[in-house]
């Protein structure tokens, strides 16, 4: 199967997700409302568009192991004599484990991609929680560090001159939800975090 | 008793919300464990072999080295159509090297199928076994090497000295082999080799199937004997 399809796949949710947390989703909001009421509440769209993203995020990874594992086992899953290989990519064992504990780095994405999985549902079913506020926090801080993880990748890419195109995705993904997290605590601080806080603009016209 | 279940307000979605996503975890490690069947790439036996990778010398000139065109990642055990490889890590100054090199030519072509019986067919009969040097430099004094001291080594021509004696005199025939230009180190840093020579049998799906540090004595053309007939 084309792996391209893949990846069409998972950049709709994590376009959608973006675009809930965005200006785009406070026009949306109205006709969104109509499939469910709930979502003209700025808090909630952002919440579930957290979700997304982190959602992709996780199964990025979780097939971005799969094809490590495929290519350990002497398969061809995304080979291409373009730049665009993942195989070349994830196939390098100088590079697709991380260097402190040898752990793939698809696992690791799993772990990371779980962990905001985590705090975007605890924080969405419970906004005003005592320990939402540190919690969005918590997930900003990871989605931070994860860039230096994202640069070393990076840098190794630009070393092999081929690009993974599941890894940069999930690379993507960890940058929106490091957004995600930023607005979410915005969202805190201008006091639109609550449902009963005022509608989007657009309601109010 | 019920009642107070629906209405406690004491509950923690964390912990509702903890527990969904390890089961997503839990269904994600279960779905890689039942689709595939990772092998750890590595030098011991049953890994598969890292990448080799610099300019190689074939006797002619040098060109870039693709070390997977050789595997044949459908291969499987018993088919005699594969095309064994036999990594040899060495190094032109090191003594050993220098003293091994003439069972590695007599090796080398004999299992390369080179060596013909009276009828011009290959005495070898057992599936092919393509030989690879990666000549590395070592970190020791007076192991200073050069593509130039590789060329001379393997060809057995120049003025070049390995291990204090012409190139050019070293035991055995010249060498039909590719050698791999790695005094940076790279390989034999990838495939962590502890000293030369050291050399490792890989299967033709690029596993590894012998390597001369777990080999408890069996020299290398034993070991393809044993296991190329084998798998054959």
């Amino acid at each position: 199967m084309n792996q391209n399809l893949f990846l069409i796949a998972y950049a709709l949710p994590l376009l959608f997700g973006l675009m809930l947390m965005t200006r785009a989703g406070e026009s949306a909001g109205p006709s969104l409302a109509k499939r469910n009421p709930l979502l003209i509440h700025a808090r909630r769209r952002h919440m579930l568009g957290l979700n997304l993203v982190a959602l992709t995020g996780f199964v990025v990874s979780v097939h971005t192991l799969w094809i490590s594992n495929k290519i350990s086992e002497g398969g061809n899953v995304c080979s291409s004599a373009t730049v665009f290989s993942c195989d070349d990519v994830l196939g390098n064992a100088a590079y697709n484990t991380d260097p402190v504990f040898g752990l793939s780095w698809g696992l690791i994405g799993m772990g990371a991609f779980g962990a905001l999985l985590f705090i975007t549902q605890s924080v969405g079913k419970e906004p005003d929680a005592l320990w939402a506020e540190k919690y969005l926090k918590y997930g900003m801080y990871m989605t931070g560090a994860g860039l230096a993880v994202i640069a070393l990748l990076v840098s190794y890419e630009v070393e092999m001159g081929k690009i993974c195109q599941f890894c940069t995705m999930a690379h993507i993904s960890n940058v929106i939800a490091l957004f995600g997290f930023w607005r979410a605590t915005q969202l805190h601080d201008k006091g639109e975090w609550k449902d009963d806080a005022e509608p989007t603009k657009v309601e109010k016209k | 008793m019920r009642i107070r279940m629906e209405s406690d307000e004491e509950a923690d979605v964390r912990t509702d919300a903890g527990i969904k996503i390890l089961a997503m975890f839990f269904v994600a490690v279960m779905v890689l464990a039942f689709t595939t069947n990772p092998i750890a790439t590595g030098t011991k036996v049953g890994e598969r072999a890292p990448t080799l990778e610099g300019k190689a010398y074939n006797g002619g000139g040098w060109t870039e080295f693709d070390m997977d065109s050789y595997f044949t990642s459908n291969w499987t055990k018993g088919d005699s159509n594969g095309t064994w490889m036999l990594v040899d890590f060495m190094d032109t100054d090191c003594p050993y090297c220098v003293r091994s090199a003439d069972d590695v030519s007599t090796y080398s072509d004999y299992f390369m199928k080179i060596r013909k019986d009276g009828n011009g067919n290959p005495e070898w009969q057992g599936p092919t076994v393509m030989f690879v040097a990666s000549a590395t430099q070592l970190d020791i004094p007076g192991h200073e090497s050069s593509r130039d001291e590789i060329i001379a080594f393997r060809d057995k021509t120049g003025t070049e000295e390995c291990d204090g004696s012409s190139c050019a005199t070293r035991p055995g025939a010249a060498h039909n082999f590719i050698y791999i230009d790695d005094l940076d180190q790279d390989n034999m840093k990838r495939w962590k080799v502890a000293g030369t020579p050291s050399y490792y049998l890989i299967q033709p799906d690029g596993i590894v199937a012998w390597s001369s540090a777990e080999a408890n004595g069996e020299s290398f053309y034993e070991a393809i004997g044993r296991l190329t007939l084998a798998e054959a």
